[in-house]
């Protein structure tokens, strides 16, 4: 290959699974290019400046089990990456100031849930280690490359069965499902394999060393910028402002893409990053797909989640609240708050029961915020994708709703608030080219390369949609990456 | 007395059972609570001329095999099954009927399809002799059961991906949801559509109640006991092992089976004295859900309400079926309210079967769904009774307007009178939720397959087992089956 615009291999998107799969290429000895649409690279891993140097995560705000495999083999900390906190907790702002805590600490999260109920205390270290074994046997299928599907009978009975059978089977106390069941709140918990989500939880907490849930020092953008710089010392070749407008198809194989500026970029393989949808109906123009499947994927799910960032001159202070602010924070009322609330976004209205999953980061990391200042992240989950008469006119009745909430909750809060931007699904989309990103409990179950591989030749999702349930990881990244340099060499 | 086997519950999935056991030579008795055999067969006189079977007034199928051993046509017994189903919205309407070719009628081959191989899959399960001693199932087949599929799949991704017509699709989503709540748009809730009007399904002619009397007949012709009106109190355990049936009024009855035809809770918690069970076992029972949901008024009308094409009347007439309505319907259901649109189907039983009205009168029954056991605001008072008559009446008005002059009288059957009067829990008729975790190879628990249970010596018929919700009679003949492999008796073939 000689043209300057013919490469061996091509990513589109720079996000963390992006910039990952380039890397790897590249380190495969692939000369990659990575086109990225928006002026700088790190999609939903960003950080944004709300003004007087308070910095706050644009959108994603702790990284769920980032592969600790990425972080060595492409030497994150070297480029740069610290965490401001590993192993964050879990926690659940109640009525009253009470608190449930759990964490990675088995036993410390016992003591913590035997204020709400004795016997559940007694069943959660039962409870944490058949979780584990669960995540353990799906080892092979959810962490390995070649790995075969599980015929077990236990993990057979669980993606059957709802998130809230499944604690009710378990616990009592509401405090304690309520919590829990955060993790598995991309579906409703009365979706059939809902489940599931909570033991792929589990299997994070276990593989990964980093710490499950982890907040990076300087903001989500500080692992971009490391994942950039691992792509630049593999020589990768980054162009931004690069939107791809369609892919280039000759037969039933990929042969490169075309930019929207009109340039032709040659390439044998193509990793796309972004979603399934995007990727195969727009990008490859439903190329190679049955009807029925081209119809399946053309569903987008009506459910979505709208982002809220705050900054605060300081924190909020009433009934020594300030010193609960670590970590994960969840604002649920009760169990059926999930199904209310999911019944209430795929309807297309605004969940009564809004839940809200709130960091504080500069409350770990002083460095995000001037002296004194202080930042909140807030994600608000499920709200609809699409609302009656537009997002834009509904935005301000939203934030209201959301902030008064807080409030309840984190007395105090509303008052510090110096800036505020509301990302509702719409703006994700408009900024971030985010899209709704349910799991599919039938793509959890099936292998990598299933979820990777396309009917194009040459052509694979490398993005969130690719990876068991959609997070920004790195992992589908590494993976599609290692598949496509090994069916290249093989050929 | 000493028997092979007891049975508990004159329904038909007991009285299947037991005319299968005597007819091998088994001495078998069937112990019913109420003064007659039948359970949800029943028909009765609820207002002076007016008759209509109470609880339902359709079954799931009976198999055909089932139908053929107790010969019930000729004793008495003739299904009719519905030549046609209506959906009636205001301004326009669908008709499903039996006949055409069309792709609402493949759909329906396809579920009638997995209903028959989820049948024989069962069959086949029961009919494996764990060699008489007990084990607890400890083999897992690993071979996926009929229609496990349908677990990733909604009810509305079911009928909507295969019918462009979505007034075809909220339609079967109506026959398919008749009478209960469910929000068709979760993963789970495609299990639905194995309803009892989604298939081959059927009205008995003269009302249910008659095909309770062949049942009846053809397990006295098999030398069956039946003893009614009289309640067992707990079954008898010798070494973890089932020895007999004690009954209300003090007596005994020595059993090497027991087949109950109960619902798993009430199996579990009603018959045995708590302490005799390990605990485990109680929490098991104690996580599996039931809830109710159906609700029926019964209407007798001076004379049959005015309708352009009558014919269209002798099936179901499902009022405004949407799915977007279900979903609704469900939220306010699980709060404990009662949903401002209730899903109501509507049927004129004397259209078909004349003689259950006087001359010149007429019998609607409606079917309600997502109507709650419990209130969240107290007890179902004489006004709550009464939202329940009024919204059946405004839904007929939609069909036949001006039927509400033709009303003498209204009887009105909440969930809770279902538990009281047939022993269903929580009113609950179809022995436990319809959902993914709990059908199939899942239901009531996979270890050990039903339908046998962890107690020796006891089988677990009726609505709680895989085949409960989903055939008439299939859960007994199973059970029978069961006993029969387990005692190493040639069974009928």
């Amino acid at each position: 290959m000689t043209s300057a615009n013919s490469y061996d291999a091509l990513v589109i998107g720079g996000g963390v699974n992006g910039l990952a799969a380039a890397a790897y290429l590249a380190r495969g000895g692939k000369h990659t290019l990575l086109v990225e649409a928006r002026e700088t690279p790190g999609g939903l891993c960003d950080t944004t400046d709300l003004g007087h140097g308070h910095l706050v995560p644009s959108v994603a705000h702790a990284l769920y089990a980032l592969d600790p495999r990425v972080t060595s083999e492409l030497r994150l900390t070297g480029h740069g990456l610290k965490f401001a906190l590993r192993n964050a907790t879990i926690a659940l702002l109640q009525d009253g100031g009470g608190q449930l805590v759990l964490s990675h600490d088995i036993r410390a999260g016992a003591r913590s849930i035997a204020a709400c109920s004795k016997a559940d205390a007694e069943a959660w270290p039962r409870y944490s280690n058949e979780l584990f074994t669960l995540g353990r046997s799906m080892r092979a299928l959810w962490w390995d490359l070649g790995g075969k599907s599980v015929r077990n009978r236990l993990v057979d009975q669980i993606a059957r069965t709802g998130t809230g059978a499944w604690l009710d089977s378990w616990f009592e106390s509401d405090a304690l499902k309520t919590l829990v069941a955060f993790d598995a709140s991309a579906l409703s918990p009365l979706e059939a394999g809902s489940a599931l989500l909570l033991v792929w939880r589990a299997a994070q907490e276990m593989c990964g060393l980093q710490g499950a849930v982890a907040f990076p020092a300087g903001g989500p953008a500080a692992l971009s910028m490391a994942l950039v710089k691992a792509c630049e010392t593999a020589a990768v070749e980054l162009r931004m402002n690069a939107r791809v407008a369609e892919l280039a198809i000759d037969g039933n194989r990929v042969t490169g893409v075309r930019l929207h500026s009109g340039d032709v970029v040659m390439a044998p393989l193509v990793l796309s990053s972004l979603s399934r949808r995007t990727t195969l109906l727009e990008l490859a123009g439903g190329a190679g797909l049955g009807l029925g499947e081209r119809h399946k994927i053309a569903d987008a799910s009506p459910v979505a989640a709208a982002k809220i960032v705050l900054a605060l001159d300081k924190l909020p202070d009433a009934d020594g609240i300030a010193g609960k602010l670590n970590g994960r924070l969840i604002l649920a009322d009760r169990p059926e708050s999930y199904v209310l609330a999911h019944a209430d976004a795929r309807a297309g209205r605004i969940p009564d029961d809004l839940v809200m999953e709130v960091t504080f980061p500069t409350v770990t990391d002083r460095a995000l915020a001037p002296q004194g200042g202080h930042a909140a992240s807030v994600v608000v989950r499920p709200v609809p994708r699409e609302i009656a008469g537009g997002w834009e006119a509904s935005r301000a009745v939203f934030a209201a709703k959301a902030l008064s909430r807080l409030n309840g909750r984190i007395p105090g809060l509303v008052k510090h608030v110096v800036a505020i931007d509301v990302l509702t699904p719409d703006v994700l989309s408009s900024r971030y080219g985010a899209e709704p990103d349910t799991p599919a409990v039938s793509r959890m179950l099936s292998d990598w390369p299933a979820r990777m591989r396309t009917a194009i030749d040459g052509l694979y999702l490398c993005g969130a949609d690719a990876d068991v349930a959609p997070a920004a990881s790195g992992r589908s990244g590494r993976i599609a990456a290692l598949l496509a340099i090994s069916a290249t060499g093989s050929r | 007395m000493r028997y092979d086997a007891a049975i508990i519950g004159a329904g038909a999935d007991g009285l299947a059972a037991a005319t299968l056991l005597a007819r091998k030579g088994l001495k078998t008795v069937v112990i019913e609570r109420g003064d007659r055999p039948g359970g949800l067969l029943s028909t009765l006189e609820f207002h002076p001329g007016f008759r209509a079977s109470p609880y339902a007034d359709e079954i799931a199928a009976v198999p055909p095999n089932m139908h053929w051993a107790l010969d019930l046509s000729r004793r008495g017994a003739i299904f009719v099954p519905a030549p046609c189903s209506l959906a009636v919205w205001q301004e326009r309407r669908h008709v499903l009927s039996a006949s055409a070719a069309s792709p609402v009628a493949s759909l329906l081959d396809k579920i009638s399809g997995t209903r028959t191989n989820i049948v024989a899959r069962a069959e086949q399960q029961a009919g494996r002799s764990q060699g008489g001693v007990f084990s607890s199932g400890r083999r897992h087949s690993v071979e996926p059961w009929p229609g496990q599929t349908w677990s990733a799949h909604s009810l509305h991704a079911l009928l909507a991906d295969a019918l462009a017509d979505e007034d075809a699709a909220a339609h079967l989503a109506a026959l398919a949801l008749c009478g209960r709540s469910a929000d068709p748009f979760l993963r789970g809730s495609a299990f639905h559509a194995l309803a009892p009007g989604s298939g081959c399904s059927g009205v008995v002619m003269g009302g249910l109640g008659r095909l309770a009397d062949a049942l009846v007949r053809a397990a006295e012709e098999a030398g069956v006991e039946i003893r009614c009106g009289l309640d067992a109190s707990d079954l008898k355990l010798d070494n973890g092992r089932i020895a007999g049936v004690a009954l209300v009024d003090g007596s005994e009855h020595e059993a090497r089976a027991v087949i109950s035809t109960l619902d798993l809770k009430r199996t579990f918690l009603s018959l045995f004295p708590w302490q005799a069970l390990p605990r485990q076992l109680i929490a098991r029972v104690g996580a599996f859900r039931m809830t109710g949901a159906t609700a029926r008024v019964l209407f007798a009308l001076k004379q049959p309400p005015a309708f352009p094409s009558p014919q269209l009347l002798r099936g179901p007439i499902h009022v405004a079926p949407a799915f977007s309505r279900f979903a609704e319907a469900n939220l306010a259901w699980r709060s404990g309210s009662i949903a401002a649109e209730l899903p109501v189907t509507l049927r004129l039983v004397s259209q078909a079967d004349p003689g259950l009205a006087p001359r010149g009168g007429a019998v609607m029954t409606a079917t309600l769904g997502a109507v709650p056991c419990r209130l969240f605001d107290g007890a179902w008072t004489k006004e709550k009774r009464d939202i329940l008559r009024d919204r059946a009446l405004a839904a007929a008005e939609l069909v036949f307007p001006g039927v509400t002059d033709r009303v003498v009288a209204a009887e009105v059957i909440t969930p809770g009178d279902m538990d009281e009067a047939l022993g269903a829990t929580h009113g609950d008729l179809w022995g436990g939720e319809i959902a993914a975790d709990q059908m199939l190879d899942l239901r009531p628990w996979a270890d050990p397959p039903a339908p046998r249970t962890p107690i020796r010596g006891l089988y677990l018929a009726g609505p709680s087992s895989p085949l409960g919700p989903i055939a008439t009679g299939a859960a007994g003949v199973l059970a029978a089956q069961a006993v029969m492999a387990d005692f190493n008796v040639v069974p009928d073939r």
